[in-house]
């Protein structure tokens, strides 16, 4: 292992231009904000907050497939802008929520597979073949179900099939995004089985988004919290979860709904407020919402404060 | 006490699909019953057959099926329509099922109180406004004239109940209410539920596949698994004993933090939830089970585990010693 960051954002920043009605004006959605971070060699990164928050602009910025507005994306010590797609795809490479949506459905698994290889406009098809069917077994699937099509296949099985094909370059770098989201907890099981297994085998760094807290914890090193396109706190995944700094934190941990009977609901004290990414309030954009909030959070905006246990962005942190 | 809701040897086909298989559950007055399992497993069908709300050309059967002790089980649509938003009432996933897009908030939740009951608009308008209140919404007034879009997934739900709850139903069947929420909405919906349900002292029937929703809201909890109720338990009983292997199985997979190690696997159930043929016998879980013998593929027992346990299993109870993991 180098001493090289696996994945680094400086200063990254990504807006949009949205209508919300058919004649209301256009307004600029600022989707990223200022987020910085590294994330070493060999570790997991967790990417947590509510939907809307910008987590999937960050993975498609981190992935080069969306260009920043402002700031940089380094990837194994390269600039990702400018970088040859097809360097880019051997680096790092996707998973996503919907493997269906992500599969063409007309073509064969074992195709959908060696796309990647394919791609690379080098690699012999003897080659080809042999790489695709060590892929499918890495991830589980048979060499017959290789010659499926996805509606064949059920939805972990299809997960199997996105994460050979994310695989099958042998990168270094793997971005999940909401991996388990749409499967059954008894299938989501065995795909983070799976995941945890391939990177301590391969060596993987992950960059791993999820809105539940709880698998994030099983699997992530670090976990970055993100609300309104900031990240609001950053920290050990032990230290963020045994002793959250920021309320935003505090209340999404209180959310989790543990398997413990007698417990009840705990009361998360946030209000019927909405965050609007469309709308960022000034001073503290999660004042609207804070059960601690003092009278400056809602005129200046804290400024990130960085020590041993992390980052956080909180006046009163 | 007599139940609110009482479901016996219920099932639904649907064409080539076994959907639910001989189901009974009761649901009190002042209780939380939930049904959990994985997709696929017959919840919603089970909620939907007690509504009266099948999709077209499903076959229903029941031996019984009492709401307030009166059999509804050869209720007309006519009967069942009266009953529906008024005594009994239904919230879903996505409020846009009951909710239409063509009306405001106001319009349609007075409609219902209109519709069942003719009070006047004035009067439907402030009861409205109350329960609108009462689920949380700081702006009332407002959100009565918006129409639904305008308002996010939380608030449309917040709404959703509240239009529940209009005619003062002694029964509410929530399926999924929060899966399509933040953790951080979901918690507080729940609560609401939590707390409107004490306040009024109705029975809910809630659908989830989410055992950390079981438990901390249920007071009884059946878990549904290939259109069958494989094991039944008080709350606390359920989770301190699980004694179906599905049950135990689903409890192994779900992650809390600081309970399995990091680079530790979770437990997991290999394979599928599986679709059921008719004439299916048999345990629907055995191509799972990890403990399935031959015996699984004959007629299996409904045992008794403890004070109002049961379970659907050719396992002696005690079979796998205290909670699974
Ligand atoms: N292609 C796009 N065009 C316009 N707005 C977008 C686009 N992608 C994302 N957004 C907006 O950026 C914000 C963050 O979205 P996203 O990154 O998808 O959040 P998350 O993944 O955390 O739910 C949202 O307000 C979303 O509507
Ligand atoms: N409208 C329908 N037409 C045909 N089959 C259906 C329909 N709705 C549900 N089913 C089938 O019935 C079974 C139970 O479904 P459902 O009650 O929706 O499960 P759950 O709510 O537990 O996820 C499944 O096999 C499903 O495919
Ligand atoms: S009946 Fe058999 S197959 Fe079914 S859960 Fe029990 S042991 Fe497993
Ligand atoms: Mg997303
Ligand atoms: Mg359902």
């Amino acid at each position: 292992m180098s001493d090289t960051a696996a994945i680094e954002v400086r200063g990254l920043r990504r807006e949009f231009r949205v209508r919300q009605g058919m004649f209301a004006p256009a307004k600029h959605v600022v989707a990223v904000d200022d987020v910085s971070f590294s994330v070493p060699a060999g570790s997991v990164l967790g990417v947590v907050g509510e939907s809307g928050c910008g987590k999937s602009t960050l993975a498609r910025l981190i992935l080069g497939l969306l260009e920043p507005s402002a700031g940089d994306v380094l990837v194994d010590g390269r600039r990702l802008g400018g970088m040859d797609r097809r360097a880019r795809a051997r680096l790092i490479q996707p998973v996503f929520q919907d493997p269906f949506a992500s599969l063409n459905p007309r073509r064969r698994i074992r195709d959908i597979v060696a796309m990647p290889l394919i791609a690379q406009g080098d690699i012999g098809r003897e080659d080809i073949a042999r790489r695709v069917a060590e892929a499918l077994d890495r991830v589980g699937l048979s060499q017959d179900q290789g010659t499926r099509f996805p509606a064949q296949l059920s939805g972990g099985q299809r997960q199997r099939v996105a994460i050979a094909r994310a695989l099958v370059l042998r990168p270094r770098i793997v971005v999940c995004d909401e991996p388990t989201s749409a499967l059954d907890v008894s299938v989501q099981a065995q795909i983070l089985n799976l995941l945890a297994e391939l990177r301590r085998e391969l060596g993987l760094t992950y960059l791993f988004i999820s809105h539940n807290l709880a698998v994030v914890e099983h699997i992530a090193t670090e976990v970055a919290v993100m609300y309104l396109g900031r990240i609001v706190e950053r920290g050990e995944s032990e230290r963020l979860f045994a002793a959250p700094r920021h309320p935003y934190t505090r209340a999404l941990l209180a959310s989790v709904l543990t398997p413990e009977p007698g417990l009840g609901v705990p009361d998360v004290g946030l209000g019927d407020i909405m965050p609007d990414p469309a709308n960022i309030p000034p001073g503290c954009r999660f004042h609207p919402r804070c059960p601690i909030a003092v009278a400056r959070c809602s005129t200046e905006a804290p400024r990130p404060a960085t020590d041993q246990a992390g980052l956080v962005e909180c006046h009163l942190a | 006490m007599s139940a609110l809701l009482e479901v016996q040897g219920l099932r639904v086909t649907i064409g080539s699909t076994a959907a639910v298989r001989g189901v009974s559950l009761s649901v009190n007055k002042g209780e939380t019953h939930c049904l959990v399992g994985e997709s696929g497993c017959g919840k919603s069908i089970t909620a939907l057959s007690v509504m009266g709300l099948l999709p077209k050309g499903s076959l229903r059967e029941t031996q019984a099926l009492r709401f307030a002790g009166e059999e509804i089980g050869r209720y007309d649509e006519r009967q069942m329509e009266r009953l529906r938003g008024d005594r009994m009432a239904m919230i879903f996933q996505e409020p846009m099922t009951s909710l239409n897009p063509a009306y405001t908030v106001g319009s349609q939740m007075t409609e219902v109180l209109r519709r069942h009951r003719g009070t006047p608009r004035a009067q439907a308008v402030d009861r409205a406004a109350e329960l609108l209140a009462r689920v949380g919404i700081t702006a009332p007034g407002l959100r009565l004239g918006q129409y639904p879009h305008q308002l996010s997934g939380g608030l449309r739900q917040r709404v959703m109940i509240a239009m529940a709850l209009m005619c003062d139903p002694e029964l509410l069947i929530a399926d999924e209410p929060t899966t399509a929420l933040d953790v951080t909405v979901q918690a507080q919906i729940l609560r609401l539920l939590a707390g409107i349900q004490k306040d009024l002292g109705l029975g809910i029937l809630l659908i989830t596949h989410d055992l950390g929703i079981v438990a901390r809201i249920a007071d009884r909890v059946s878990v549904m698994y290939a259109g069958e109720v494989v094991e039944s338990a008080p709350t606390a009983a359920l989770f301190a004993a699980p004694e179906h292997p599905y049950t135990r199985g689903l409890l192994s997979c779900v992650p809390v933090p600081g309970k399995v190690k990091r680079d530790e696997p979770l437990g997991s159930i290999p394979g599928v939830v599986p679709r059921i043929r008719p004439g299916f016998a048999g345990c629907g879980f055995r191509d799972r089970c990890s403990r399935a013998s031959a015996a699984c593929a004959g007629a299996i027992p409904r045992r008794n585990a403890g004070d109002s346990h049961e379970v659907l299993c050719t396992l002696e109870p005690g079979w796998g010693g205290k909670a699974a993991a």
